[in-house]
């Protein structure tokens, strides 16, 4: 006899049994226990009862499936008709997070609960600090497991923008996490994020990739040395010059303005062999170079990136040559045209 | 340590060796001797990975044998094999930093892993002169078939998104060119009940509908095709649901109440074209703003949002650039209009070509999904899917001059942005189950599944072939709304030396639907043939 059909608590429910069809392809063997516990949630479900014992069964489901999306809305919606304690819905999600890394709809049920909980503590500035503090607590734990779960960090930008976390102690956590891996581009990204959409001083709904004249010229100065001196640590890790091509972006500033930078990981002498100690930076130079209308130096700097440098990439860089050229044509055009 | 890198003119030795090793070959040391060899040389043990540097240096011998004759008649099966593998799959990069982290850390571990697969060194298999396998073309379509079949109980993770399991089954057997018709009726009857009268379908029997899962069903369903298939799925109610889930600001909601991300837009944008739905939305939507307002209204800005300082795309505004994200960005502005409108009008082209390149690693050769991330099999299509719609979007559209002609671009092609030979070699030398199992996978180190069985064929389809854009002559005979993803064609590639075996080039898959060609074709000819619903 299963679980629920022996309990007199749910003596009032028929289970509604899967209908999967004839002959139904990939069909799943279920347990005995899991299909029981569907059917008396499909019968729940049906008379919309949303009562202490549906939290119940549905905790019961997700021990045995937390990928569930139907579980985890119809429990969210059950949570706020009960008004449970959502505290206590919080720390046993932590536990299921902890034990399933990659799952999807763990997050968006905290999103659904911190949504429903805010209010509540939206005018106490102490409590938002003590609830975010336990919130960047709960992911440092899940950050120890994988540093770039990418729903974690969904979620952390969901929390920043929730309760306006775009101050020092986001920075000095995620600069934490670069200190033990400077490699871990999610941290990157979401110091990005924290820096450039602070409603303090950013142009509302001012994209990724465009100038934005609000940011003042301190964020945009701090910002590339932190880049800087990150990719000193090891100039061939990719994240710190894309960031760095982000933030000139942001500040309306040119790449040439790191010319000299980008050359400390870049020696080609006239004759003899070059040095390179960051393909990127190379990529860099190119940039910069063809910003200058130096079309040959950056023709080359292309020339090495695929010839030598980053091989595998070479259609890319012949293609970077190629625009190239068609610029200079361009603008050779306008100087003749400019002449007569 | 840095290697000393030999420039391009490498390449050309490469291929000239080849032909000394064709020669050798006759000697006793071809290829397809060389299991023979060995086994006489090193039993059955499994070879252990070798250090890139005995790679190296072995490819260093072969260039000297090209200039002296080969004084051993039977060199080294590994050195034979090592010699037809250009240098750049077989060794470590050129730079590398001294400083360790876990990400370097595991780089480094991933680039072992793969070294002894693409120099040729995989115990018991069989190479071509190019020092790749065979596609397991049997292998794969057993597995796929299995994977249709009644599944063990641990597969009730996958409860809530078996319906995908139908469409990468379904579109990976037609990519190996198996005829999938036997799965015509058992797939109606497996989906019928999980679709739900509120419109759409969810994970199974009883559960909400869901984005995720209803695209699944609607690609699984135009891949079988015909008139039952089709005219199961309740399309006003369909219409409906989407419309419940449109979001004021532009995007989509996965499910009623559920999260809005870039899946969303995309599943959303394929449903409403392939079923020619009206796109007007109904006043009861959330997303109503007044007359005129439709299911596409802010989509388009919606997506570009998602454009990261990177160049690449997130899964949400905010987020961190991810290759699978990338596909769903460009493949929904490829159905709300042309490729060389849309992505221009909305996103950094340069920016994000940038990225998207910077996915392919050497010696791995395969696609990474972020940076400073791994290479992953199911990339060659997230990432690798993302090619040739930038290519045709940096072409332009190209004009059919004859029925049964080749289209002819526009202008001079771009040609390929990306190595398609790496991705061929990490395909078909990492990336496939060689044993009885079959299937296809991550990396070697991971099992095979249908998921990456599915998205790793769908990369070696569109390595292999080359689509184009074609000019709106086609659109006029599709008429109505979203016309423009029906308006690709494609032939095989064939734009440098080919790796592979002409028998192991797969089928065709649309670059927007990933599903044959032809399908989504057929399938929205039919809902527009019916005129409402």
């Amino acid at each position: 006899m299963g679980k629920y059909e022996g309990d007199p608590e749910w003596d009032d429910v028929v289970p509604i049994p899967q209908d999967d069809g004839e002959g139904a392809l990939a069909q799943i063997a279920y347990t005995d226990e899991y299909a029981e516990a569907m059917g008396y949630l499909r019968a729940v479900m049906a008379a919309k009862e949303h009562s202490e014992r549906v939290l119940d069964l549905t905790e019961h489901i997700i021990s045995m499936n937390a990928a569930h999306y139907t579980v985890w809305l119809y429990r969210a919606s059950t949570i706020f008709a009960l008004n449970a304690d959502v505290e206590q819905e919080l720390s046993w999600v932590n536990d299921v997070a902890l034990d399933n890394q990659k799952n999807y709809q763990i997050w968006h049920h905290r999103q659904l609960l911190v949504d429903h909980l805010y209010p509540s503590i939206s005018s106490d500035p102490n409590a938002i600090r003590k609830f975010a503090e336990s919130e960047v607590d709960f992911m440092t734990q899940m950050f120890d497991e994988d540093a770039k779960n990418y729903h974690v960090w969904s979620y952390r930008q969901y929390l920043v923008r929730k309760l306006n976390l775009f101050t020092e102690a986001e920075l000095k956590s995620i600069e934490t996490l670069l200190r033990i891996d400077v490699r871990n581009n999610s941290a990157w990204s979401h110091r990005f994020y924290v820096v450039f959409s602070d409603p303090k001083y950013s142009t509302p709904g001012s994209h990724a990739t465009e100038y934005d004249p609000k940011i003042p010229d301190e964020i945009i100065d701090r910002e590339i040395e932190f880049s800087k001196a990150a990719t000193f640590e090891a100039p061939q890790n990719q994240s710190p010059w894309n960031y760095l091509r982000g933030v000139l972006r942001k500040g309306g500033r040119k790449l040439s303005s790191q010319e000299c930078f980008a050359g400390e990981f870049v020696k080609i002498p006239e004759n003899g062999e070059e040095d390179i100690r960051s393909s990127h930076a190379l990529d860099f130079l190119a940039d910069v170079w063809a910003e200058e209308g130096k079309v040959e130096k950056a023709d080359e700097a292309l020339r090495l990136l695929g010839d030598k440098y980053d091989r595998i990439r070479k259609n890319y860089w012949d293609w970077r040559r190629g625009t190239l050229k068609e610029e200079g044509i361009t603008k050779g055009l306008a100087k003749v045209e400019l002449a007569h | 340590m840095t290697f000393v890198v030999k420039g391009q003119k490498d390449r050309h030795r490469v291929v000239f060796k080849r032909r000394a090793m064709a020669s050798l070959g006759a000697r006793g040391a071809s290829s397809s001797a060389s299991n023979l060899v060995d086994s006489a040389l090193h039993g059955n043990t499994r070879l252990q990975p070798s250090s890139a540097e005995a790679s190296a240096q072995a490819g260093d011998e072969v260039v000297d044998s090209i200039f002296r004759p080969p004084i051993f008649p039977t060199m080294s099966a590994r050195t034979a094999r090592a010699s037809m593998v250009p240098d750049l799959f077989t060794s470590l990069p050129p730079i590398r930093d001294l400083l360790n982290t876990q990400s370097s850390q595991i780089q480094e571990e991933t680039i072992q892993e793969c070294l002894p697969f693409l120099s040729g060194l995989e115990p018991g298999a069989t190479y071509n002169d190019h020092g790749v396998p065979h596609l397991e073309r049997n292998r794969h379509i057993q597995f796929l078939h299995k994977s249709l079949k009644k599944l063990p109980a641990p597969y009730v993770a996958a409860d809530a998104s078996r319906p995908w399991m139908f469409y990468w089954a379904l579109a990976g057997l037609s990519t190996l060119g198996e005829d999938i018709s036997q799965y015509r009726e058992p797939l109606i009857s497996t989906v019928r009940p999980i679709q739900n009268a509120t419109g759409g379908f969810g994970g199974g029997n009883g559960q909400m509908s869901h984005l995720a899962p209803t695209y699944g069903i609607v690609l699984a369903l135009a891949i079988v095709g015909g008139e039952e298939a089709l005219d199961l799925i309740d399309r006003r109610a369909m219409w409906k649901w989407l419309a419940a889930l449109k979001q004021p600001d532009g995007g989509f909601q996965v499910c009623v109440g559920g999260e809005e991300d870039i899946r969303g837009a995309y599943c959303a944008a394929v449903i409403i074209t392939l079923l020619d739905l009206p796109v007007e939305l109904p006043r009861d939507s959330p997303a109503w703003s007044g007359e005129g307002a439709t299911l596409l209204t802010g989509l388009a800005e919606w997506v570009r949002r998602c454009q990261t300082f990177e160049g690449g795309f997130s899964g949400l505004p905010d987020a961190e650039a991810h290759g699978a994200y990338a596909f769903c960005a460009l493949a929904c502005l490829c159905i709300l209009g042309d490729p060389h409108v849309m992505i221009p009008k909305y996103i950094d082209v340069p920016r994000l070509i940038s990225w998207l390149s910077a996915r392919q690693y050497a010696p791995e050769a395969g696609f990474s999904g972020r940076t400073n991330k791994l290479v992953d099999g199911c990339y060659s299509h997230w990432v690798g899917g993302c090619w040739p719609i930038l290519e045709a979007c940096l072409d332009g559209p190209s004009r059919i001059l004859a029925v049964g002609a080749s289209p002819r671009a526009a202008t001079h092609s771009v040609g390929s942005l990306y190595s398609r030979e790496g991705l061929i070699r990490y395909i078909l030398c990492c990336c496939q189950d060689r044993t009885k199992r079959g299937g296809l996978r991550d990396k070697p180190s991971h099992s095979s599944d249908s998921y990456h069985t599915c998205y790793v064929l769908a990369g070696l389809s569109s390595a292999q072939h080359k689509w184009h854009f074609n000019t709106a002559e086609t659109k006029t005979e599709m008429g109505g709304n979203l016309a423009s993803p029906y308006q690709w064609t494609c032939e095989p590639f064939d734009g440098e030396v080919q790796i592979y075996n002409e028998e192991d080039r797969v089928g065709t898959l649309h670059p927007v639907f990933v599903i044959p060609e032809g399908a989504a074709e057929q399938t929205r000819a039919y809902f527009a043939s019916k005129g409402g619903f």
